[in-house]
């Protein structure tokens, strides 16, 4: 066989057991349990512990000294102890403002720390006087999965790819990216969960037709339609939501608990009466997926209680939290054009499946009994090592392809808060739109532009993307500036927004950033938190980071001098060929610091440059017609008017 | 195209005549060339979808993921002007109105059209009537949405159906013989009929979710 070749290792790393062409990936970053695989002879298999576990619980711990435990251990032993120091389900903060619904909840054994900086990431105060974001305990997780990994393939990895529930927004699927550049990992792609499913489904029993992947995991739901076709993976459709999964259940049933036992309003300050009704509501559910009836005996704090639940009692429980698929699966159904009888079949993913009432429940809704012939919690990750391994280039899968599609609305905030949508959910990616914008006052000479995703019709019940202003645009009778706005997406979902004043044909472009996201200055930060007590950890992954950062902004200054080098004088010539030959020489060295500071010589010599690159851009793009040409214009155009009406009602550059 | 790569002349198709390169996206193809189909109302969904896929295959940025980072702009701009291309192909309606763009004919009130557009082609409206009756029904649905008259609703939009469908067919009937203007005429028809399915539709949905946000 070929394994003697394939035991031959790449200079620098160990040899392996593995028959692995790339060594990239796949992570299942769960709410409750992570899971990481990757493929080996062309089949994905899950990587084990040295207890033989695939299975990673998706829990941290914060010691008082510093230490820092992930997994069984802190769900099954120091969860119960210290409640506030052990954060369980944090992929619900992931992308999270302090404000949100997950973080104001009644019923919660965490305590959180006042926002720092601009105040929009969720903080969990933990032991030792810390404050952890939810990116920082996410990577943890994936640390210790690309730990398992290396040790298994050798390091250094090609790459990975992360699932993400395909309902995530960008402010949540940032916060993943951003989670795994903290754990020091290249994240080639985020993957949404039921696609990956599918992947790993279809590869593995050659199924051809259009599936429903129905997705119900600890805190998040998916529902996507799929159409697999000659190893092309087509999603019809997506829908679900991101706050729904099985600890709504634990909840429902944690509640009634409480109830029960008069407890309800001890449980709002009481962490460790949180942490073990939960846990204790999560058992009962799990052992009546088998039994009809237990009984509950619980120590709390103040005491034993007991209880007897029958199943049919825990589901009238839980059937309320169920009931919120149904909308999801019916629009779905809708989007796809598909009705359930034209299925192949219906995939379950994630544990609540395992719940015979979310069995009923899928069966009545699709008409059919869901297939049962695949592992729930393994499916995912499988699917992400597969696609790790196209990414990162090896042969194993010949000729797949995955077409997925933009999940939730993308759209301009115009005037009343109304939202105009750019692109429409369920739009196969990479793809473009435009849409024509005018002024609403007279003599506006701005654009607030506030970029929106939802499918609600008014921006303030949608997630808030970005804002960004243009300025400069001459003063005109309103309904006269034409202004073009294209919106693109790419293949990793990331979105570009550009602005083209129509008259001049000149453009302004604008990379949208999430306001979710972690600035390149606040992630160094949080390394150099999270890695205090291992410094050469910390030298390492600064030092990629900023070689990286060193290649990226290399490249921009001379792709902008061989764009336009009537820009540029003689000096600013010299003095940035002289940065860049400076940062040359010190990019292959180890000291970051130094590399650093050639990045920062560099941004001071193309400063003016850039200026005057930045000033054309805005006053071309914007320049106005003469007054003659509007006043034509303003005939021939009348009956367009209505317009204006979708253009910014903040017209907060009208003078 | 002179390929970026191996600075021969490439050709017109995606990929470098000479050295298989991808190549950047070409304006002057419209959406039918991009999928490589006649430019025509009546098509074979079944091999333009084939065509889509093969050209996805080849050209999607997962498949230069690891490639020079031109190729992969090249790679990422082929795909959206495939998927764009796609988007509009397949759905009869979206065809229709692409072929009467092309055709120089433009739908008085919409929205899309720049006003280079507005200048160059010819507005074609629903006729005054035509609008009254329009107004009319849908004043009727709204009526019955607010007074929760699923039957009658279930019955005005079946109605519409059927109207929808028949108009379908005198559209494709009237591009498949050339016959730009009464076409424009028609697909302005159908877009009212549209409009109409669709508030059915959103008010179904709102009503599903909960309801009252709407």
């Amino acid at each position: 066989m070929a394994e003697s070749f394939l035991q031959i290792s790449e200079p620098g790393a160990s040899p392996t057991k593995r028959a692995c062409q790339t060594r990239a990936i796949g992570i299942d970053l769960g709410t409750t349990n992570s899971l990481v695989a990757i493929v080996d002879g062309g089949r994905p298999v899950c990587l084990r512990d040295a207890d033989d576990q695939a299975i990673l619980p998706s829990v941290v711990h914060y010691a008082a000294d510093g230490t820092i435990v992930v997994g069984a251990e802190a769900h099954d032993r120091l969860a119960p102890e210290f409640p506030r120091d052990t954060v369980a389900s944090v992929k619900r903060f992931m992308g999270r403002g302090p404000r949100d619904a997950e973080a104001t909840r009644k019923l919660t054994p965490y305590q959180f720390a006042p926002p720092a900086g601009d105040g929009n990431v969720v903080r969990f105060a933990v032991a030792g006087g810390r404050a952890v974001t939810a990116m920082e305990v996410s990577a943890e997780i994936l640390k210790v999965l690309k730990a398992r990994a290396e040790a298994e393939l050798g390091a250094p990895l090609d790459g990975a790819v992360i699932t993400v529930p395909a309902y995530f927004d960008d402010g949540q699927r940032q916060a993943t990216r951003d989670a795994g550049r903290l754990a020091g990992l290249e994240v080639l792609r985020l993957l949404n969960e039921p696609t990956a499913a599918a992947i790993a489904y279809g590869l593995d029993k050659q199924a051809e037709g259009t599936f429903a992947v129905f997705d119900l995991g600890g805190g998040t739901f998916d529902i996507s339609i799929l159409k697999l076709e000659d190893g092309v993976f087509e999603v019809k459709a997506t829908g679900g939501d991101s706050a729904l999964g099985g600890d709504d259940f634990d909840r429902a049933i944690a509640d009634a608990l409480l109830e029960r036992w008069g407890l309800g309003d001890a449980a709002a300050h009481d962490a460790k009466l949180v942490r073990r009704v939960l846990d204790g509501a999560r058992a009962v559910k799990e052992r009546l997926t088998t039994e009809a009836e237990v009984s509950i005996d619980l120590a709390l704090p103040d005491g034993r209680r007991t209880a007897k639940l029958t199943r049919t009692e825990m589901e009238l429980l839980v059937e309320p939290v169920l009931m919120r698929c149904a909308g999801p699966v019916r629009r779905a159904l809708k989007d796809a054009a598909i009705e359930p009888a034209a299925l192949s079949g219906v995939i379950l993913v994630g544990g609540a499946t395992r719940m015979p009432l979310v069995r009923q429940f899928v069966e009545k809704m699709f008409n059919r009994p869901p297939l049962g012939d695949i592992d729930p919690d393994e499916v995912v990750a499988l699917g992400a090592a597969v696609q790790a391994d196209v990414l990162a280039g090896g042969a194993g899968q010949g000729d797949m392809l995955l077409l997925d599609v933009v999940p939730l609305s993308l759209g301009l905030e115009t005037m009343g808060g109304v939202v105009e949508k750019i692109i429409h959910r369920n739009t196969t990616v990479p793809c473009g739109a435009t849409q024509t914008f005018t002024t609403f006052a007279d003599k506006q000479t701005g654009f607030d532009l506030h970029v929106v995703q939802g499918e609600r019709e008014l921006a303030d019940q949608g997630r808030s993307l970005a804002r960004f202003t243009l300025k400069g645009i001459p003063p005109m009778p309103a309904g006269m500036a034409r202004l073009e706005v294209t919106f693109t997406v790419d293949a990793d979902g990331i979105l570009r927004v550009s602005a083209r004043e129509e008259t001049t044909g000149q453009e302004t472009k604008i990379e949208v950033k999430p306001s979710y996201g972690l600035t390149d200055e606040e992630v160094e930060k949080m390394l150099l938190d999270s890695f205090a007590h291992a410094e050469e950890d910390v030298k390492i992954r600064l030092l990629t980071e900023q070689r990286v950062e060193a290649d990226r902004i290399a490249a921009a200054a001379r792709a902008a001098m061989a764009d336009t080098p009537e820009l540029l004088t003689p000096e600013d010539k010299a003095a940035i060929d002289g940065a860049l030959a400076a940062l040359a020489t010190v990019r292959d060295g180890t000291d970051h610091l130094a590399i650093r500071a050639a990045v920062e010589a560099l941004d001071v010599a193309s400063k003016e440059f850039a200026g005057r690159r930045m000033n054309i851009a805005f006053e071309r793009g914007l320049r106005g017609k003469d007054v003659d040409a509007v006043e034509k214009k303003a005939d021939e155009t009348a009956p367009k008017r209505d317009l204006a009406s979708r253009a910014g009602s903040h017209a907060g550059h009208s003078h | 195209m002179i390929c970026w790569s191996c600075e021969k002349e490439g050709g017109k198709g995606p990929l470098c005549a000479s050295c298989k390169a991808v190549l950047p996206p070409d304006a002057a193809n419209d959406r039918f060339a991009v999928l490589g189909l006649p430019r025509k109302f009546e098509i074979d969904l079944g091999a333009a979808e084939a065509a889509y896929k093969e050209l996805s295959r080849q050209l999607h940025p997962d498949r230069f993921a690891k490639a020079d980072p031109r190729a992969r702009k090249a790679a990422l701009g082929r795909t959206v002007e495939i998927n764009d291309a796609w988007r509009t192909v397949k759905d009869p309606v979206k065809r229709a109105q692409y072929l009467l763009e092309l055709a120089g004919f433009g739908l008085a009130g919409d929205d899309r059209q720049t006003e280079d557009e507005l200048r160059k082609t010819k507005q074609v409206a629903a006729p005054p009537t035509f609008l009254m009756e329009i107004l009319e029904l849908r004043e009727e649905l709204g009526e019955a949405q607010r007074a929760g008259d699923a039957v009658k609703v279930a019955f005005m939009a079946e109605e519409m159906r059927a109207r929808a469908a028949e108009t379908m067919k005198t559209l494709g009937a009237a591009l498949g013989a050339g016959k730009f203007e009464e076409g424009a005429r028609t697909l302005v028809a159908l877009r009212y009929y549209q409009r109409f399915l669709e508030e059915v539709a959103a008010h179904e949905e709102r009503t599903a979710s909960g309801g009252g946000h709407g």
